[in-house]
């Protein structure tokens, strides 16, 4: 390499043109650092936040560098790291705390419910609660009880919460930053199992970041998921071009508000679709989606959509989250059941 | 990759410090978890240490016959930043495997 070409990579990637590639780990972290290093009123918090670095490592070394008052452990009660956010909410700050697992947050149900999603309501506008609330979510790493679960469909059904999930270290990059810039309560569910894979992150330019995004386009039907299960989605539309089936995968990110614009327009192009989540069926976010889908293409549709989720039971032990989780061949036999129905 | 500092442990009946007999591993090794790494004396009795977790040893601290107060470094281990947190493993990218084949006849109309 020349030593033009050398100098001009290196200023690009002094000025943040060139994408580095980092594990969604190290692009959350990166995130929380930016985050605090220009925002004053942010305040990072949580079970192991401070000293530690968090069990993921998401917060390591934030306190040595932003100092014991900004980040910071809590005890262990996520009632109260969830009451504090409301109080520190209403002083003006703009907390980010962590519940350190999913099943961690079901102690703080009701003052998420009762107390964040609606506070900006009840005062007429005049306390917003501007907290991003992160949750590493769903399962895949062999963890005991608690520690795999996908509350999606329990937040998204309260007004006044937004919930978000990226799929890849670009998307939780910008997402978590865009969600901590919000006025609005944002629950952030971080895809655990995901923590680790790397990817590009393009930190000066982060696209899009509301709405849906087509992770892969294709022509004859449509992956609908979000989190971890984008990952196993992208592997199964490859197995499935072997077969000559050409899917299209919609990461939708965002799970409150759900972008039924591009659901209608990625189904109403491939007129097929199979939604993919690892909560329980029953009263699942899938079933919203089913629903937006038939609203907007039912004309269309070639068959009506299917759902692959976990089964309506507690989330397993780690020897059986391989029967839990939707794998491969589940997702690759709810695209044939699609594609087999014949109307009449 | 990232550094994790093995510290001597309480070893029982309230004794604060060991003396080191003999280490079972050296910088640069290796080791698995529970895997002996040195042999220590204490006032009541000489024990080998195993090994708290999996890693490779880089720096080890004492020579035989000094003495180390507990909670003082013993050893630091190098492990890869991908390993996982206090709770979980770290799930493995293998590629993908079916089973299942898709049958369609598309009717593209």
């Amino acid at each position: 390499m020349s030593e033009s070409t050398t100098a001009t990579l290196e200023a690009a990637a002094v000025a943040g043109t060139r994408p580095v590639r980092l594990s969604m780990q190290q692009a959350l972290n990166r995130a929380l650092d930016e985050i605090l290093a220009t925002d004053p009123k942010t305040v990072v918090f949580g079970e192991d936040c401070g000293r530690l670095g968090g069990v993921f490592r998401i917060t390591d070394g934030l306190q040595a560098k932003h100092g014991e008052s900004r980040v910071f452990d809590t005890p262990l009660a996520e009632s109260g790291i969830l009451g504090m956010s409301v109080g520190l909410a209403m002083a003006g700050f703009h907390p980010i705390p962590e519940v350190q697992f999913d099943g961690f947050a079901y102690p703080a149900i009701n003052q998420i419910v009762c107390q964040i999603a609606r506070m900006n309501y009840r005062s007429r506008g005049t306390l917003p609660m501007p907290i991003t609330l992160r949750v590493p979510s769903f399962g895949g790493i062999r963890a005991p009880e608690h520690h795999g679960e996908s509350l999606e469909a329990l937040f998204a059904h309260v007004p006044g919460l937004k919930v978000v999930s990226p799929s890849d270290p670009h998307d939780a990059y910008h997402l978590l930053k865009y969600a901590a810039s919000r006025p609005d309560p944002v629950i952030f569910m971080e895809p655990k199992s995901r923590y680790w894979q790397k990817g590009d992150v393009e930190t000066s330019d982060g696209g899009t970041l509301t709405g849906a995004r087509v992770v892969r386009p294709g022509r004859h039907l449509t992956l609908v998921a979000w989190g971890a299960m984008v990952a196993r989605c992208l592997q199964v539309a490859e197995l499935a071009a072997e077969d000559g089936i050409d899917v299209e995968v919609l990461d939708l990110r965002w799970l409150k508000p759900i972008d039924a614009e591009a659901l209608a327009a990625s189904v109403g192009k491939t007129r097929r679709a199979v939604v993919v989540h690892e909560a329980p069926l029953t009263s699942g976010l899938g079933a919203e989606v089913a629903q937006l889908i038939t609203q907007s293409c039912f004309d269309t549709l070639k068959a009506p959509v299917e759902r692959v989720t976990g089964f309506d039971v507690p989330y397993p032990s780690g020897d059986l989250e391989d029967e839990y989780i939707p794998n491969i061949d589940r997702i690759l036999l709810g695209i044939q059941r699609v594609l087999e129905y014949r109307r009449g | 990759m990232a550094e994790i500092s093995f510290p001597l442990p309480d070893l029982g009946e309230g004794l604060i410090e060991a003396t080191v007999l003999d280490w079972l591993v050296s910088p640069g090794d290796q080791v698995e978890r529970n895997q002996p790494l040195v042999e220590l004396e204490t006032s009541k009795s000489a024990l080998e240490l195993p090994s708290p977790q999996a890693g490779k040893v880089i720096r080890i601290h004492g020579a035989p016959g000094e003495t180390i107060n507990v909670g003082e470094p013993l050893v630091v281990f190098e492990v890869p930043d991908n390993t996982a947190g206090i709770v979980g493993t770290v799930p493995k990218d293998d590629a993908p495997k079916r089973r299942v084949r898709l049958s369609a006849v598309l009717d593209e109309d």
